[in-house]
């Protein structure tokens, strides 16, 4: 505590003593302590030299302030031109969730040595499918194994006209087993499609056109 | 004129090279010694306790709760239900010697990609090119290159173009003896295509090899085999 009331002094006099150093002909020099007389008059700042050092944020641009409430936007859609296609979906599916993630990170990464822009790069949800065998005596049938399909998309911006043959056919090349490829073009539907139905609030929307 | 690559994709898994095996066995192990146990083999620990237990004097099946159904239908007599199934399947062998040589049929190296070549009259002789075929007024060079592909082939094969861009380009200048005013030389633009179906419907006329990207110098000329060398991916 002692410290604080030590430092008060000194940084009023300091102070007052840079703003106007011709009032200050009158506050005798006692109230200095005997170690800052030297370099009164150069301090252009308070407190430590290093004051202020890592600042940064106020060299950025200025930020809108993200409300939380925008509902998610899919992000813009290509158009075809006549040199390249449009927003295409690449899709990866199948058993092995191993060999179909590392499927699809590797192209990813192909498209991002090629130049391809890569515009979204997710996942459909798991389908489960159950392979039910008859049984010999009865007429039951029964689970026998339940199989699950794993879907990975890798969504293309857009894929230059003469590029699309080769990229086409590294891909087949190199396309592990137990894996299915598919190319199509992205649509609004194949967005709408991974949002989950609301039904309450679709009756609500009805009850409310009604 | 445009031309086709059409490529038969492997069918199976090329097989690994010795590190590959090395590595691959020692991945696997790897993987095992670091996994936790499946369903299937905490029901078989349980039901060896519980035999266990059971052959031992103070059982009381009383104090057993809720595994009415486990005793009937034990872990292990299904892990032998599914031995027995495995043995009695029967996958096709994987490489056939006689398949491998005859160099006209689609089944050959299912290991390998194979391209399909054809003997073609140009000029004054014949030679094993990519089917080709001249290009005519108002049509793509792609349309051309199906054409080429129908009418050469004459074999019904059913292929699906990669795209619209041509892959590779090979031009070269007719001999002097049948050059034009016009015309000095060709062009053959090549568009490459993927084979979609592996049952070709009807006999081909001209003669058809499925060739693997290191047979195809036995074939092609030499300057031709440089521009087709480019664009065929043997991965």
């Amino acid at each position: 505590m002692n410290h604080v009331f030590r430092k008060l002094p000194v940084t009023v006099t300091q102070q007052a003593s840079i703003l106007s150093p011709s009032l200050c002909r009158t506050t005798p020099s006692i109230q200095h302590p005997v170690w800052c007389t030297a370099s009164v008059g150069d301090r252009e700042y308070k407190g430590m030299p290093t004051h202020g050092i890592g600042r940064w944020k106020y060299l950025l641009p200025r930020q809108a302030p993200k409300k939380k409430k925008d509902k998610t936007q899919m992000k813009q859609m290509v158009s075809a031109t006549d040199t390249a296609y449009g927003t295409l979906n690449v899709k990866v599916s199948g058993y092995d969730m191993t060999v179909v993630e590392h499927y699809s990170q590797y192209i990813h990464n192909l498209c991002n040595r090629l130049g391809v822009q890569v515009a979204e790069s997710y996942a459909l949800p798991t389908k489960s499918t159950e392979v039910m065998l008859m049984q010999e005596q009865g007429n039951k049938m029964y689970v026998d194994a339940v199989l699950k399909t794993h879907q990975r998309v890798v969504q293309l911006s857009s894929l230059n006209t003469s590029l699309c043959p080769i990229f086409v056919d590294v891909l087949l090349k190199n396309q592990p087993e137990g894996v299915q490829l598919s190319v199509k073009e992205h649509t609004e539907a194949d967005f709408q499609a991974r949002f989950k139905a609301r039904p309450e609030l679709e009756g609500l929307i009805a009850q409310i056109n009604q | 004129m445009a031309a086709v690559c059409l490529q038969r994709l492997p069918v199976i898994t090329a097989d690994c090279s010795p590190i590959e095996q090395r590595f691959k066995q020692m991945m696997q192990q790897m993987e095992l010694e670091k996994s936790l146990l499946s369903d299937h083999e905490l029901r078989l620990m349980e039901d060896a306790e519980r035999m266990s237990r059971k052959q031992g004097n103070e059982y009381d099946s009383d104090e057993e709760e809720g595994h009415g159904d486990q005793e009937i239908m034990l872990a292990q007599d299904l892990e032998d239900t599914w031995e027995q199934r495995f043995k009695s399947f029967q996958p096709a062998p994987r490489v056939r010697a006689d398949l491998d040589k005859d160099l006209t049929s689609v089944q050959r190296c299912l290991a390998d990609s194979l391209v399909l070549l054809a003997e073609q009259q140009v000029g004054a002789e014949k030679l094993w090119l990519l089917p080709q075929a001249a290009w005519q007024e108002g049509e793509t060079l792609r349309q051309t290159a199906e054409r080429a592909l129908c009418s050469v082939t004459a074999a019904g094969f059913k292929a699906t173009f990669l795209g619209n861009a041509p892959c590779g380009v090979y031009k070269y200048k007719l001999p002097k003896a049948t050059r034009t005013e016009s015309s000095v030389g060709t062009k053959v633009f090549f568009f490459k295509a993927i084979l979609a179906d592996s049952a070709p419907g009807t006999a081909p006329n001209t003669a058809l090899l499925w060739v693997k990207k290191s047979e195809l110098q036995k074939y092609l000329k030499p300057a031709y085999m440089m521009k087709v060398d480019r664009f065929i991916l043997s991965l």
